[in-house]
């Protein structure tokens, strides 16, 4: 009888979590329609970005590693598709998967630099990569287009489907992200995520467990790679111009600062800030032309003052401060594990496995969070 | 009796001549010792002995010289990693769970070895979920914790989750690191009872390293006392608890004292 009650309050938490997917699917069907076109556009830099910043969530939320650089994959997926529409002529649906595969390839070949640095080492090796890559493409001019860049075509809605070429664009754009977002999260329940989180957790103890630190935290950095790749991939369809100033280092600085404002080791973290990074320039742009770096700046240290643990972790520490504002009805504020445990305790990221706001919204005994980038706890003593 | 089953069969796990440290600072130095199958060994002694030192040696977590076998096959020189896929299941010291981890999560990676990419079958997941129920089995409470975040866990709690861990990879060594650090008394007992029980259902060998020595010879068929990174007492646990001035002069304990009670 306790099995049912349990099941069938299963099933209601289920239908809970799911709810905020489904209205979302419904709305980003609904968007285009609704939306003028130059939203619509907008709309589809978000999903765009979200595509990035999923993949750099990866290495940095869930795999406690730090990349300034992944704006150097975003421009590998860009100019690779680039330059197969321009010279290669192959086609805009046949550059995804090369722009993937090469983006993890090259992820794979960066992950090795990366297993013997750690966090501001790494950050600095990673953020060469982003400062090295457009002087780069500048000098490449036969292949690159050098200080030019490449005009490419768009992609251009089939007859068929009726839709404006901005509403095309957008769904084609939403169909990959969906995939990738998708695909993110499968990665993370399996065996391989649950091993990367482990290393991110206590890189000793999942050693000691068999996880292989050097395979799994270069797969992090070839996984996170690919999705930026896909990303860069999609801007070309979208934009249908590359050249070195789009990928200036000031993008892989954005990702991470997006990424991080949005919520480290969240499902909708890489949304959150993508939409961050989308919209808040042109705002502070309408609140200050002289300076909107400084509006920017500020913005972002608001939203790190206010949400702690990003965007994605706001419901829930809202829902944590009024639940300790409530009235009591017993008399000792009962702190102890069991209480904390019990089924219908104040959110927390225990309730999902694997994809919630890692950071414990409510409790600070039980606020066990690990500063990403810094290095794991370990056991180590003497 | 744990008497009859000390050095029963040839020994299982031989450590000749271990010298181990961390940088400059070498701890072991030249250690000796051997562990018969299926039996409990305690390694006590003093703060700096070399206890943990030896334990992360046999585990691959520090580089040694010598020779340690387990099996007859050599442990030194291999990585962690590698000494786990031959058996060797270490629970570090200040218990090393991953906290952001559900407690099913933490169980499972224990288990990473046993599901690689060739092996999805149902055979081995049905092998998997068998030993979820068997870890269940020595620790109810993890079952109840299941889709708890590790991190959430009390203390004891948590070293029973680091055990349990251990035994998803059905280890051949079980190393325990001060399995009673900063736990209450009461449920450092019950810990050791659910070694005890597991040594003699599945007979894991089991090395384990503790400042409590009366607790830890309780359940120890032999033990070996550590000083300055050397052996200096090795014998039945039995007879260490008996020897009381080895127990004042070596582990600062009044074990008889307790004994007469």
């Amino acid at each position: 009888m306790n099995n049912v009650t349990a099941s069938l309050a299963a099933d209601r938490t289920r239908q809970l979590r799911a709810a905020p997917t489904v209205l979302l699917a419904v709305a980003a069907v609904a968007a285009p329609f609704y939306f003028a076109p130059f939203q619509v556009f907008q709309l589809t830099m978000v999903l765009l970005y979200a595509v990035a910043l999923a993949g750099l969530n990866l290495l940095v939320g869930f795999g406690g590693q730090i990349s300034l650089g992944h704006g150097a994959f975003f421009a590998a997926g860009a100019y690779s598709t680039a330059v197969m529409l321009d010279r290669y002529d192959t086609g805009h649906l046949a550059t995804l998967p090369v722009a993937a595969a090469g983006c993890f390839l090259l992820g794979l070949g960066f992950g090795v630099p990366a297993l013997r640095l750690r966090g501001l080492y790494l950050a600095l090796v990673t953020l060469s990569f982003a400062v090295f890559l457009p002087p780069l493409l500048k000098r490449l001019e036969p292949v690159t287009g050098g200080s030019m860049g490449l005009t490419v075509d768009k992609m251009q809605p089939p007859a068929w489907s009726g839709l404006a070429e901005d509403q095309w664009m957008y769904f084609v754009v939403l169909a990959v992200a969906s995939a990738a977002l998708l695909l993110a999260r499968n990665l993370l329940r399996s065996r391989v995520g649950r091993a990367l989180r482990a290393v991110r957790d206590n890189e000793g103890a999942a050693e000691v467990m068999g996880v292989r630190l050097s395979l799994h935290k270069t797969l992090a950095f070839a996984w996170s790679a690919m999705f930026a790749g896909v990303a860069g991939c999609l801007y070309t369809w979208v934009i249908g111009f590359v050249s070195p100033d789009s990928f200036s280092f000031v993008l892989s600085i954005t990702l991470l600062a997006g990424l991080v404002v949005g919520g480290l080791a969240s499902l909708y973290g890489p949304l959150l800030g993508a939409a961050f990074v989308m919209y808040v320039p042109s705002v502070s742009q309408d609140l200050s032309e002289a300076a909107p770096g400084v509006v920017f700046g500020l913005l972002i240290i608001t939203v790190m003052f206010v949400a702690p643990t990003g965007l994605a972790g706001l419901p829930g520490r809202v829902l944590g401060a009024v639940g300790r504002r409530l009235p009591r009805t017993t008399a000792i504020p009962d702190r102890t594990p069991e209480a904390a445990s019990a089924p219908d305790a104040e959110p927390r990221p225990t309730a999902a496995p694997g994809f919630s706001p890692t950071p414990a919204p409510a409790d600070p005994a039980v606020a066990d969070a690990e500063p990403v980038g810094a290095p794991p706890r370990t056991t180590e003593k003497e | 009796m744990p008497s009859t089953r000390a050095h029963a069969g040839a020994d299982f796990l031989n450590v000749s001549n271990l010298h181990a440290g961390y940088g400059q600072a070498r701890v072991l130095q030249g250690l000796d010792l051997s562990v018969a199958r299926g039996e409990v060994c305690a390694i006590l002694g003093p703060n700096g002995a070399g206890k943990t030192t030896t334990l992360r040696a046999l585990c691959g977590m520090v580089r040694g010289r010598g020779s340690v076998t387990l099996d007859g096959t050599e442990l030194l020189g291999r990585s962690p990693e590698q000494a786990a896929r031959l058996g060797v299941a270490h629970v570090p010291e200040g218990r090393g769970t991953f906290n952001d981890l559900t407690v099913e999560e933490n169980l499972r990676v224990g288990a990473h070895l046993r599901t690689g990419p060739r092996r999805r079958g149902r055979a081995e997941r049905a092998a998997v979920a068998a030993d979820l129920e068997r870890v269940h089995g020595y620790f109810p409470v993890l079952r109840r914790r299941s889709r708890q975040a590790a991190g959430s866990l009390s203390g004891g709690e948590q070293q029973m989750l680091a055990i349990g861990r251990a035994l998803m990879l059905r280890p051949a060594l079980l190393l325990l690191d001060e399995p009673s650090l900063g736990l209450a008394p009461l449920v450092t007992r019950e810990l050791f009872e659910i070694v005890r029980a597991v040594n003699e259902e599945e007979r894991t060998t089991v090395v384990v390293v503790e400042q409590n020595a009366q607790l830890a010879l309780d359940i120890a068929h032999r033990a070996h006392v550590l000083e300055a990174g050397r052996l200096v007492l090795s014998g039945p646990a039995a007879q260490i608890r008996e020897d009381g001035q080895v127990a004042e002069v070596y582990l600062g304990v009044s074990v008889r004292s307790r004994k007469a009670g």
